[in-house]
């Protein structure tokens, strides 16, 4: 298993938030992570990434235990985490930003043809290469936000409602954008979605996080049909 | 009033102003880094001068030496500072106060026990004037100007061309971004205060070498640094760098076209007055 989540608890103030939630992600596999808010997915990320500690729960990856590592150790292991308020560098060009996502990278040569490949792939950002990242619209930032976590070569995706606040059409190209990354690199994905249907035509596998407990979980066909996911979270 | 005496006016104003950017730099980078207001700054800025003081009068050092030497003395003590004094209070309000105003009167009475209370005085940088239109500006006010320059583009180039300083801009914009990104946040902390307080050690030295040394030196360009800061924009280090030569050739051309009275207010007068049309500073972000 490529990534494995055993029995976390996590609290904010004395509250608990995440109640002993367990999940696998493998090798090539999107994975999402349903829930309405407040239940707990974002929390869950950010115990990944290290910028928040565990109460309790193991976290795996690749045969190495991560959980209470600094946000650095994380990135070096292979996982990146995009947040949701995507936190790229406002007053930083674009070409600026695509660089630190490879912050940590030695091999200088392969990030400089990285770096040309992604902007070809991504004509959008490549046309706006040298503007500030501030004045990109919504969907380009969040474009941005991905190539640049693309910048850093990890073997995980952790993407936090990559979809939140953005048009249909956005939505859209952000979906395509997900699916070729699996696809194309073979990297694997944990989504978080408040666009059940999106995330469900994306993974392969999901769970269903209701206030920091697993309710569900399965395929995603197995989840489609579902009868408490067609009525709690696809509005039939 | 006569050309001359504006010509000697701008070319003073010019001269303090960069003095003012140095400390205002420092000042900036610390704050929008480490989310603290050094206020013992001032005191880094008086210490660099002293040992600079130190190794060229007591110990007979080149001057120039003394000053590199003095500015990596300081750089070290900054980084001593942030992981023991600092670093322990980062993102809090009221401890990083109360430190730094500690530290101010620990520095001030180490100052005052090693040095005396007697003004000390640096070598000029160079003696005889040159002249431009018919006015003597003395040569050490250029040299001065010429070494604040050269250290503003070093630290320029350094943040914009290199990964580390990058990574400090890109900390300062967005914080959990960075860590995000596997950038140590302990470390950017230390450059910060390693080169802000290298740039204060100049700054205190140059200015030494222009005026005269004693353990208060520092108080007033902490408080050019603090005006400054807010007239460029909390946090932007243009702003600090523009808001320090506004501030110079207002220091230079008033107490030349005003009474002494009016002259010492207009200052703050006039920065209020920037801040009322721009709350944001002339170059902050939001
Ligand atoms: N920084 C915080 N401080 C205190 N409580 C928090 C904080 N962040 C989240 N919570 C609480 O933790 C719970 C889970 O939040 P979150 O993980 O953001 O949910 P989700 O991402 O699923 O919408 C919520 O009840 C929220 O109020
Ligand atoms: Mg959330």
């Amino acid at each position: 298993m490529l990534f494995e989540i055993k029995n976390l608890v996590v609290h904010y103030e004395g509250a608990e938030v995440v109640k002993g939630i367990s999940l696998e992600v493998d090798e090539g596999e999107v994975v999402t992570l349903i829930g309405s808010n407040g239940a707990g997915k974002t929390t869950t990320l950010r115990v990944i990434s290290g910028l928040k500690s565990p109460t309790s729960g193991e976290i795996w990856f690749q045969g190495q235990r991560i959980d209470r590592q600094t946000p650095q150790s994380v990135v070096k292991v292979g996982i990146i985490h995009v947040p949701q308020s995507r936190e790229i560098f406002p007053y930083m060009s674009v070409l600026e930003n695509l660089r630190l996502g490879a912050f940590l990278r030695k091999d200088k040569d392969n990030v400089k043809k990285d770096l040309e490949n992604l902007l070809e792939n991504f004509p959008r950002l490549k046309q706006r290469s040298r503007q500030q990242a501030g004045t990109l619209s919504g969907g380009e930032q969040q474009i941005l936000a991905i190539a640049c976590a693309l910048m850093a070569n990890s073997k995980l995706l952790l993407l936090d409602e990559p979809s939140c606040g953005l048009s249909p059409i956005m939505v859209q190209e952000i979906g395509k954008i997900i699916s070729d990354i699996n696809r194309q690199r073979s990297t694997s994905i944990l989504l978080i979605e408040q666009n059940v249907r999106l995330a469900l035509k994306l993974a392969h596998r999901g769970y269903v996080l209701e206030t920091g407990k697993i309710v569900l979980q399965g395929t995603a066909e197995e989840l489609t049909r579902s009868e408490h996911i067609k009525k709690a979270y696809l509005g039939g | 009033m006569d050309a001359s005496a504006w010509i000697q006016a701008i070319a003073n104003g010019f001269a303090l102003g960069w003095m003012y950017v140095l400390i205002a730099l420092g000042l900036t980078l610390i704050l929008s880094i480490m989310g603290i207001l050094q206020l013992a700054h001032g005191e880094v800025y008086m210490i660099g001068a002293y040992v600079t003081y130190f190794l060229c009068v007591s110990l007979g050092v080149n001057l120039y030496v003394s000053m590199a030497l003095s500015m990596i003395v300081m750089a070290v003590f900054g980084i001593i500072l942030e992981k023991f004094l600092f670093r322990p209070a980062q993102r809090q309000v009221l401890p990083p106060i109360v430190i730094s105003l500690g530290l101010t009167l620990i520095l001030m009475s180490f100052a005052v026990t090693t040095f005396g209370l007697k003004e000390k005085s640096i070598p000029r940088l160079a003696e005889g004037s040159l002249m431009f239109f018919d006015s003597a500006v003395p040569k050490d006010r250029i040299i001065a100007v010429g070494f604040a320059v050269a250290l503003l583009i070093l630290v320029y180039l350094f943040l914009k061309r290199t990964k580390y300083g990058q990574a400090m801009i890109a900390s300062a914009q967005s914080p959990e971004g960075a860590l995000l990104r596997g950038i140590n946040p302990n470390r950017m902390s230390s450059l910060a205060m390693a080169i802000g307080c290298a740039l204060a050690a100049a700054g205190g030295t140059l200015a030494g070498s222009i005026l005269m040394l004693n353990p208060s030196m520092g108080t007033f360009p902490l408080m050019k640094g603090l005006v400054i800061i807010v007239l460029g924009g909390m946090g932007s280090l243009l702003g600090a760098a523009v808001g320090g030569i506004i501030l110079g050739l207002i220091d230079g051309i008033l107490p030349v076209a005003f009474e002494p009275g009016i002259a010492s207010v207009a200052p703050f007068i006039i920065v209020i007055i920037i801040l009322l049309v721009k709350p944001q500073g002339l170059f902050g972000h939001e």
